[in-house]
C-alpha cells in the first residue's frame, strides 16, 4: 500500500471522525479545559479534508467549509481562519447562504470576545486580543485566557 | 411504532465508531426514571399525536454513579430521537454539526437533508423546551429540512416540531 493510499480516507469515514472530534471539543470547551484548543485543531483538520473532497455547492461541502473556518477560529488561529475563509469565499460555486455563514462566524467571534473583554470592546481594542494571543502562542505559552 | 434503541447503530452506521454510547445512555435515562422495557411513549409530531413503544436492553444502573447526570439525559435523548426519525421517515445520520450551525445532526434520506436539534428533559415541561429548540434550529441557515426533537423521560414522550 502506498502512503497516498494509506492516507486516503473516505467522506463517510471523515464524517464519523469529525463527529467524534466535535463532540470532544465541545465537551472540553464546556469544561473550560485548555485541551479544547487542540481538540478544535483536530476538528479543523477533518473539516478541511472534507472540504477538499466535497463540492462547495453541496450541503456537505458547505457545512465542511464553514466548519473548518469556525473550528480554526475556536482553536485560536485567527490568521489561519481568515486565510481559509478567503480561500473558500473565492470558490464561485459556494452558495450565498454559505458565504454569509462564513462572515457570521467572524461576527459571532467578535461578539464573544466583546462579552469576555467588555473594557477592550468599549475602547475599540479587541483586535489586540488576537495579537496578544498569537504572541503568547509563538513563545510557547499556554497561560493566555482560554476565553480569548 | 417500535423504537428499538439497541438497533441504533444498524439504523445509523456512522454511529458505530462514535465514542459516546448513546444507546447505553438511552437505557440508563429511561431506567433512572423508573421505566422498564418496553415503555409506552406519547409522540406528538407537528401536533399529530401517536404512541410508540421504546425498547432497550437493560443496563446496570450502578453505571450512573460514574456518569454525568446531564450527559446521560442529553445522550439518552439523542438515542431516542435518532431512532425515532429513522423509524418515522428513514433519516440516517450524515454527521454531527458544530453548535454554531444551530443543530446537532445533519441527516439524509431519499428526499434530501435535514438538520436536527435534540434535547432531553428529566422532569418539567417538554413542550416549553420544544419551543426553545424550534427557535434554535430555525436559526440554522442551511437549505435543508429542520426539525427539533425533545425527549421527556419522566413520562416518556417524544415531541417533534418542524420549522
Amino acid at each position: 500500500m502506498t502512503d497516498t493510499a494509506a492516507l486516503a480516507i473516505s467522506e463517510d469515514e471523515l464524517d464519523t471522525l469529525v463527529s467524534i472530534a466535535i463532540r470532544r471539543a465541545e465537551i472540553l470547551d464546556d469544561e473550560g479545559s485548555p485541551a479544547a484548543d487542540d481538540a478544535w485543531c483536530e476538528v479543523s483538520a477533518y473539516e478541511q479534508r472534507l472540504a477538499a473532497i466535497t463540492s462547495p455547492s453541496g450541503i456537505a461541502g458547505g457545512v465542511a467549509r464553514v466548519g473548518a473556518v469556525r473550528a480554526t477560529l475556536a482553536a485560536g488561529h485567527r490568521a489561519e481562519a481568515e486565510h481559509l475563509a478567503a480561500r473558500y469565499l473565492a470558490e464561485s460555486q459556494l452558495p450565498a447562504e454559505r458565504r454569509a455563514a462564513v462572515e457570521r462566524v467572524f461576527q459571532e467571534d467578535r461578539d464573544r470576545l466583546a462579552r469576555h473583554f467588555p473594557a477592550l470592546a468599549r475602547t475599540g481594542r479587541l483586535a489586540e486580543v488576537a495579537k496578544w494571543k498569537a504572541s503568547a502562542a509563538a513563545q510557547g505559552s499556554r497561560v493566555f485566557p482560554r476565553a480569548a | 411504532m417500535r423504537l428499538m434503541l439497541h438497533r441504533l447503530c444498524s439504523m445509523h452506521p456512522k454511529l458505530r465508531a462514535y465514542r459516546a454510547d448513546l444507546v447505553k445512555s438511552g437505557a440508563l435515562a429511561l431506567q433512572r426514571a423508573g421505566h422498564v422495557s418496553p415503555a409506552a411513549a406519547v409522540v406528538v409530531h407537528d401536533g399529530l399525536e401517536t404512541v410508540a413503544g421504546i425498547e432497550w436492553l437493560a443496563e446496570d444502573l450502578r453505571a450512573l454513579e460514574l456518569l454525568d447526570h446531564n450527559r446521560v439525559t442529553e445522550d439518552g435523548a439523542e438515542a431516542v430521537a435518532l431512532t425515532y426519525v429513522n423509524v418515522k421517515a428513514g433519516w440516517v445520520v450524515k454527521r454531527r454539526l458544530q453548535r454554531g450551525d444551530h443543530a446537532d445532526w445533519l441527516m439524509e434520506n431519499e428526499d434530501g437533508s435535514m438538520a436536527v436539534e435534540v434535547s432531553g428533559t428529566v422532569a418539567g415541561d417538554p413542550l416549553g423546551r420544544l419551543g426553545e429548540k424550534k427557535r434554535q434550529v430555525a436559526e440554522c441557515s442551511l437549505p435543508v429540512y429542520r426539525l427539533a426533537v425533545v425527549v421527556g423521560f419522566e413520562r416518556p414522550s417524544i415531541l417533534a416540531g418542524s420549522v
